[in-house]
């Protein structure tokens, strides 16, 4: 798989490669030719003085060691030059006859060859010192910048993240911008507002082979790679700077190794989200299952009294009046029932499913349990009711409706768990920016053996198979519901009896209703 | 011929069935349509005194026909809506409808709220002059000497309670959504500030009402607006009670 991946790269390195030797074919009169020119100039100036003080046979050393700097400086191709320059004026200037490439005693012939071996050959090793030097420090900075984009990259967690590292690190790196374009959901590459050519950027990702786009407004080129994973391209970086176009081979294989990281970040990140999609699904899933399973027996038991009952109306012998009415009015508490179970189903389904959507906004808190109450009228009955709402409360933020729906199903809790003859207290107020709601009653409270926790897990209940219609919905909603709101909800104890929960929001400051002037 | 017509446009035939059954038996006389098409035919032809309507019908948005009916009758409708979500309730208002009911509801409930738009069909008067004398429980208002009062006994109250409470009562027990009230007390600065009407009906309930906690007339429609519920003309009221000094008061001030 990697030799493949490695065929696939290899045109990007030819692409560049070509663009290096052409830069190397223009850089040979500069880089090699003058050089060697100049020291063999200065060197033959410098011994030409010298051979005042010094013998011949140690003034070629001279050279020799000119040799050595050049290799260092300029390379080898440089310093072979120079050797055989140096020789042949050391030949030409000072070897007798002067002024002659004639040798007037064969020994010099011996010198000369022997200068020109040990001066190559030393300038061969100085250049090779000296590349290796360079290399080592170019590994060194291209091992130091992978790690640095490799560092980033495995920190981010979403492809924005990634598209920053690119756009940041990498751009950085060759000394211009990084642009990281994605596919979308149907493969189409999307070049956002810059100038890369969507058509080539779009051949890149699906040819996974590197190319040049041009920049329509800038007139600069893009280089764009592919960045592949396993064994698609996951998307396309798109590189220009300065340090592109550089001689030297360095950024060629940086460049690879960094599309190889971005690529591998992206693939990282693919799979996560398809195992995070694959949990929220699977968790949904759960949930519907244990709904249905809990639900199917609580929508069957009315369905199955209302059409009991109906058909017993139906029959052809006539009920006694007072019979009849009490089975109508039976039909009627059942309908009432499953309306609120369904009611409760909806909404916990709605909210698992895509979240809960508050609609904020600042309410009387007055009107939410006056709404609540008056939904909750008719199954209450004759128990009776108190509102202590603290005098002087300031508008609360909340979502109404949900929020009702907390009071509302307290109160129906209240109405199905107690005897008819039980009060209810439903208190608020507001200490240090939190709201406290209470709602409370005097009735048998919440059975012991259930710890205070679990109350607000879905299908919790009192008593598995109990008469009272339900599915243990109600108190698990609420919970959903506060906790979106960024509050909390407890069962707590009271100590002359009875059911107490207690809801506390975090509220912020009540925006300000001018007053009036005096008219 | 005093029965009044009600049109119910419903496409669902056991909720037409029920209703109308339920609307007979108050003495109503009921015609039904099933779509929206019947609906324009049969309150154009028929000429109800109100038309019950479901937002969701097969061949048509429920607002249009709304602004449709609008465009040339001005008699009471209340909407039937199997939605939960409250921008729809409020959509419909504002494109005219009266009052709305969610499903499913009862019927003491459905005769209750329809009872009441047809008395507030014959609240606005008959006779041609606005009347300016209104009572609800406790209190009396006299719009056009800006008094109220509650048991007998004044009530102050800022000019802009006044006209929120102004604005209630010549809507006649129509469910008003926060924008209407905004913009008939405010004025157009103030139509996104909900939080403004809140703030006063809440004073509003505080000088007017029993108990302020369980409103019984100045009623909230959560996330939807207000409605005064139970109200009537005063000078009715006036004739059959013994009038004390203020009412006669009062009554002096109108006939003024």
């Amino acid at each position: 798989m990697h030799a493949k991946h490695e065929a696939q790269e290899r045109p990007a390195g030819g692409f560049l490669g070509a663009r290096l030797g052409q830069r190397l074919m223009r850089a040979t009169p500069s880089r090699v030719l003058l050089p060697a020119l100049l020291v063999c100039g200065l060197t033959t100036r410098l011994a030409g003085w010298l051979l005042r003080v010094f013998d011949l046979a140690n003034v070629v050393i001279l050279f020799v060691f000119a040799v050595v700097l050049v290799a260092l400086r300029w390379g080898s191709a440089a310093g072979a030059l120079s050797a055989l320059l140096g020789v042949v004026s050391f030949d030409f200037f000072f070897v007798p006859p002067v002024y002659s490439f004639h040798l007037s005693d064969t020994q010099y012939l011996f010198t000369l060859v022997l200068t020109l071996v040990v001066a190559v050959v030393t300038g061969q090793l100085a250049a090779r010192l000296r590349e290796q030097t360079a290399s080592a420090q170019a590994g060194e900075r291209h091992a130091s910048a992978l790690a640095t984009v490799a560092g980033e990259l495995s920190a981010a967690h979403t492809t924005v993240q990634v598209g920053v590292v690119c756009a940041r690190t990498v751009g950085a790196l060759f000394g211009g911008e990084g642009v990281l374009l994605l596919p979308d959901r149907a493969g189409h590459i999307g070049v956002g507002a810059h100038g890369i050519d969507r058509e080539v950027a779009q051949w890149v990702h699906e040819r996974c082979r590197p190319a040049a786009a041009m920049d329509v407004l800038a007139g600069v080129p893009w280089h764009c790679l592919p960045l592949m994973a396993a064994h698609t391209s996951r998307g396309v970086l798109a590189l220009r700077g300065d340090r592109l176009s550089t001689a030297e081979i360095e950024p060629r294989s940086l460049l690879d190794a960094c599309a190889a990281l971005i690529g591998q970040a992206l693939d990282r990140i693919h799979f996560a989200d398809l195992a995070r999609e694959a949990e929220v699904r699977m968790q949904g899933e759960r949930l519907r299952h244990a709904l249905l399973a809990a639900v199917s027996h609580d929508l069957r038991t009315p369905l199955t009294a209302i059409r009991g009952m109906a058909e017993t109306l139906d029959s052809p012998r006539a009920l006694q009046a007072d019979v009849a009415a009490g089975v109508i009015r039976s039909i009627r508490q059942q309908a009432v029932a499953l309306h609120h179970l369904v009611t409760n189903l909806l909404d916990l389904a709605r909210m698992q499913d895509r979240g809960v959507h508050l609609q904020r906004d600042w309410h009387a808190l007055d009107e939410v349990i006056e709404a609540a109450l008056s939904g909750a009228m008719s199954s209450l009955g004759t128990r009776r009711v108190e509102v202590q709402v603290e005098a002087g409360l300031p508008l609360v933020e909340l979502d109404a409706c949900l929020f009702e729906r907390v009071l509302a199903n307290l109160l129906d809790n209240a109405a199905k768990y107690t005897p008819p003859d039980t009060r209810i207290w439903i208190s608020a107020g507001q200490r240090a920016g939190v709201l406290q709601l209470r709602v409370e009653d005097d009735g048998p409270g919440l059975p012991r053996e259930i710890p205070c926790e679990a109350w607000f897990t879905p299908f919790t209940r009192g008593a598995r198979e109990s008469p009272i219609s339900g599915a243990g919905l109600g108190l698990a909603l609420c919970h959903t519901i506060v906790e979106a709101h960024g509050g909390r909800i407890a069962v707590v104890p009271r100590a002359s009896g009875g059911a107490c929960f207690e809801l506390r929001l975090p509220q912020r400051a009540a925006p300000v209703v001018e007053k009036e002037g005096i008219a | 011929m005093n029965r009044p017509r009600v049109l119910v446009v419903e496409d669902e035939p056991d909720i037409r069935h029920f209703v109308r059954l339920s609307l007979e038996r108050e003495g109503m006389l009921v015609s039904e349509a099933g779509s929206a098409l019947d609906g324009r035919i049969a309150a154009a032809c028929r000429q109800p005194e109100l038309v019950i309507l479901d937002l969701g019908l097969p061949d048509g948005d429920g607002k249009t026909f709304i602004r449709d009916l609008r465009s040339w009758s001005q008699v009471p409708v209340l909407v039937l809506s199997a939605r939960e979500r409250e921008d729809e309730k409020v959509a419909a208002l504002e494109a005219g409808a009266d009052d709305y009911l969610v499903k499913p509801f009862g019927v003491p409930e459905l005769i209750a709220r329809v009872r009441a738009q047809l008395r507030r069909a014959h609240l606005g008067g008959a006779d041609g002059a606005a009347p300016s004398i209104f009572v609800f429980g406790e209190v009396r208002v006299n719009l056009a000497t800006y008094e109220v009062s509650r048991c007998h006994r004044a009530v102050h109250l800022t000019p802009i309670e006044f006209r929120l409470l102004a604005a209630l009562i010549r809507g006649h027990g129509k469910v008003l959504t926060y924008r209407q009230l905004l913009l008939d007390v405010w004025g157009p600065g103030y139509a996104n500030r909900p939080h403004y009407v809140r703030v006063y009906m809440n004073n509003l309930r505080q000088k007017l009402e029993p108990e302020p906690a369980r409103p019984r007339h100045l009623v909230t429609e959560l996330q939807v607006g207000y409605r005064l519920a139970g109200i009537e003309r005063g000078k009715e009221l006036a004739r059959s009670m013994p009038a004390s000094v203020s009412e006669g008061r009062l009554h002096a001030h109108h006939q003024a």
